[in-house]
């Protein structure tokens, strides 16, 4: 097992390898001066061109690179954002805890809400209720997340006074991010569980489970949903991956300073540390969360255990 | 666990979800007399606190409450003594001042003319605020006494005591500067009525009085400035009286705050000037009758009413009304088909042209090309409007790559050359802000005259003449001018607008 998470840890380095690689090169073709925006239209050309020096965006496209990898390796160092002058690491540091709160609230809701209405429309297959959850699933999955969010301010905030429409300092703050926010998840892992459960719940064992005469709820919750549990699983891990790398729309309609607001500012001030970094510890909380779905698969199909040696 | 608790703990917690939200609802009057704490919603987060670091208004707005310069100009416009007791212009290039004596830092010090010294020749040393302060020659600074100073600037520059007044001139702390290093943006220390607590990036900065201010005690002791990027949301929090200010009112939002009892919305016409530009260099734009014949073809007064629904003012000349020397009675154009069509077969054009138009993707100027393009058309011109995101916007229009576009320029100072210089003169073509690519030798030289010619009737008609060739030559057309839309309770009293975007929120009271 302890090797199974070393080799899958080292795994990781030839992926960020390749991010970084890759977002150097996307950064770079782009247009678009990085000092030519961090000063204004207004500077005069001999400060921009100061500036361009000092930052290393004179150099080669390789050498460029270089030194960036260098200072990453060696240094363990993210380097200085371009705009604020301050190390990309503390900006990251300080935007990732509200991601993670946001991301972690919004899968939260949607893994209380999604798999109920998912055991509950597969047992009850093709009720009304099966149809009109299903239905909704497919509305959420469709709804921009901007336009829910907008809605639910102006009915939560605007005409009931009930919840603030901005900020994310407490648990009250959170409700309407995490329900717009989790609301296509919620729709996703309630499609998931509900077919993941009707594929079980035709399999021999459930018919033996049934024939023991069990209690059909021990039957729907012990037998059928455990060995549901990987698709839905891999679904909800996906989900908070995904969620992770930030909520742009829902960071900035409900005012959450998250690390996806700042890589997309970053991105168009073209702060190319700043864009680096986010997009590097994104990718390795992507691939961390992936690895630990993997390993709760064991946790929960003893099959699968064999396999991790 | 048995059913029965199961339907306990849920009866539990729908209680006390129910509870939370009902919690939310309490609200009510806000007790004015013993309001201590302003707090504020602007749109974007200070990308930094250090003066030097960058030239945006979110961290101008904030700067101006923590530090202070050695100049601020008075209610007439006129430049007067802040952090400076006195000051003189000795002759063309040198500035003597001397500093008010006592004043304390906030952390502690007193401020000495070494801190004074200190902080402009960083200023002449930055890029980020070379425009403003580029031109002072960090090697001529002379301390003469324990509170005077004198400095040269590389040219006479007649505008330059309206830069001082900018917070990219404030004055740091030496001490201060030198012990955080790298983290002074983070650690801010000036003289100002508030001082810097915490900054929460991206969420908000927090600051509290600073008691041995040299100036007037604000009559708050906390001030919270939060960044809330969207617009609608700065409203929301300003009716349900989350915030007592709001920055940038969004105009769809503009009748909903004048209709409520609780909120009153201040206005001003800012320094910015949007512009239609044309490359001047390139054809059919290099010639002055199609350009004649565009403007001919605009109703300027609908355009910017549908796009700004009635933020902003109409444009008439290339500068903003609150500038020195504004001329207001400089050719005029109006809308006349008849005679757009007639200039433009007159430039052999007779069935128009195919053009194409560029803007960011700022909504009120794809709007306004959008109206643009269509009144085009009854001209015969055929305008493909085209979309860049910002910094490739930049980019491209530094090199020269446009034929129309739409862009702003602000004026940073009350003073002329600052308005004008950027976008006209042969020094700034193309990457330094004269997107037009305008070159006019008359002109030029007249914008190198009027930096150095002391304020005097001849640098108004230095400037007047300026304004009249703009109007003749149309290198581009103004279209409009922002406007300040700042949302607050009705208890917030002596708010004070600048026409910059940032402005002197430690002024406010409380009152009925």
């Amino acid at each position: 097992m302890i090797k199974y998470i070393a080799r899958r840890l080292l795994m990781l380095i030839p992926v960020l390898l390749g991010v970084t690689f890759i977002v150097f090169t996307m950064m770079y073709i782009t247009p678009g001066d990085p000092a030519r925006l961090v000063l204004g239209e207004s500077a005069p050309e001999e400060a921009v061109e100061a500036l361009r020096e000092e930052m290393g965006l004179n150099d080669p496209f390789l050498v460029q690179y270089f030194n960036y990898m260098k200072n990453l390796i060696v240094h363990r160092d993210l380097g200085i954002s371009y705009v604020t002058r301050q190390p990309v690491m503390q900006e990251i540091v300080a935007a990732f805890p509200s991601t993670l709160k946001l991301a972690g609230s919004a899968v939260l809701f949607a893994i209380i809400l999604g798999i109920p209405i998912g055991i509950i429309s597969a047992v009850k297959k093709y009720s009304i209720f099966d149809n009109v959850t299903m239905a909704f699933a497919l509305i959420g999955i469709s709804m921009p997340v901007f336009w829910l969010g907008l809605l639910l301010i102006l009915l939560f905030s605007v005409k009931l006074k009930m919840l603030p429409s901005s900020g994310y300092a407490s648990f009250k703050h959170m409700i309407l991010p995490a329900v717009s926010l989790g609301a296509q998840s919620v729709a996703i892992i309630a499609r998931m569980t509900r077919s993941s459960m009707l594929e079980v719940s035709g399999q021999d064992y459930i018919r033996t489970a049934r024939a023991k005469g069990q209690k059909e709820g021990t039957v729907v919750l012990k037998h059928a949903f455990r060995n549901a549990l990987i698709p839905i699983s891999t679904s909800v891990g996906l989900q908070f991956g995904s969620l992770l790398g930030g909520a742009v729309l829902t960071e900035t309609i409900f005012s959450i300073p998250g690390i996806g607001r700042l890589m997309v500012d970053s991105i168009k001030m073209r702060d190319f540390p700043l864009v680096q970094g986010s997009v590097l510890v994104i990718s390795v909380a992507f691939c961390i969360v992936n690895l630990l779905v993997d390993l709760y698969y064991a946790y929960i199909d003893p099959r699968v255990k064999t396999q991790y040696k | 666990m048995s059913k029965q608790t199961i339907k306990k703990i849920v009866f539990v917690l729908t209680v006390a979800l129910m509870l939370t939200a009902l919690a939310g609802c309490g609200g009510g009057q806000t007790d004015v007399t013993e309001k201590d704490e302003l707090i504020v919603a602007t749109a974007y987060d200070a990308k930094s606190l250090d003066p030097h670091a960058v030239n945006e208004v979110a961290a101008s707005n904030v700067m101006l409450q923590i530090y202070n310069t050695l100049v601020v100009l008075d209610e007439n416009g006129e430049v007067v003594p802040s952090l400076a007791e006195s000051f003189e212009q000795v002759d063309d290039v040198t500035y003597k001042f001397t500093i008010r004596k006592g004043v304390k830092f906030h952390n502690g010090d007193e401020v000495t003319v070494e801190d004074a010294v200190f902080s402009l020749q960083r200023a002449a040393t930055s890029p980020a605020v070379a425009n403003l302060f580029g031109d002072i020659d960090p090697d001529s600074f002379e301390i003469i006494d324990d509170t005077s100073f004198t400095f040269q600037l590389k040219g006479a520059n007649t505008g330059f005591l309206y830069n001082l007044v900018h917070p990219g001139a404030s004055i740091l702390s030496k001490k201060a500067v030198e012990e955080a290093g790298d983290n002074y943006a983070m650690n801010p220390v000036g003289t100002g009525p508030f001082k810097f607590v915490d900054w929460k990036k991206g969420d908000r900065i927090e600051l509290e009085r600073f008691e041995d201010y040299f100036g007037e005690k604000p009559a708050f002791s906390k001030m919270t400035i939060r960044a809330i990027p969207e617009a609608t949301n700065r409203t929301i929090e300003l009716e349900s009286g989350g915030v007592d200010v709001a920055y940038d009112i969004s105009a769809n939002d503009v009748d909903r705050i004048e209709e409520n009892e609780d909120l009153r919305l201040n206005r001003l016409v800012d320094n910015q000037t949007q512009y239609l530009g044309f490359n001047n260099q390139k054809e059919p734009f290099n010639d002055k009758r199609v350009r004649h014949a565009i403007r001919y073809a605009l109703d300027i007064p609908a355009i910017v009413d549908a796009a700004w629904k009635g933020v902003g003012d109409v444009a008439i000349g290339p500068m903003s009304p609150n500038i020195n020397y504004f001329k207001a009675d400089i050719k005029q154009y109006e809308n006349n088909i008849e005679k757009a069509k007639e200039l433009l077969a007159e430039a052999g054009y007779p069935d128009g042209f195919k053009t194409k138009l560029w803007t960011n993707e700022r909504q009120e100027r794809i709007d306004m090309a959008t109206i643009i393009q269509s009144q085009l058309k009854e001209i015969g011109i055929e305008v493909e409007v085209e979309i860049l995101e910002w910094g490739s916007y930049l980019e491209k229009l530094g090199n020269g790559e446009q034929e129309m576009f739409i862009i702003g320029w602000t004026g940073q100072s009350s003073d002329p050359d600052l308005a004008l210089y950027g976008p006209l003169s042969e020094e700034t073509l193309g990457a330094g802000a004269n997107f037009s690519f305008f070159l006019n030798d008359r002109v030029n030289e007249l914008l190198l005259q009027g930096r150095r010619t002391p304020d005097s009737p001849e640098r108004e008609a230095i400037y007047h003449e300026i304004q009249d060739i703009f109007a003749e030559e149309l290198p581009w057309i103004p279209l409009c001018h922002g406007e300040a839309v700042v949302g607050t309770q009705n208890y917030v009293k002596n708010l004070e607008l600048t026409p910059f975007g940032f402005h002197p929120l430690y002024k406010i009271t409380f009152g009925e």
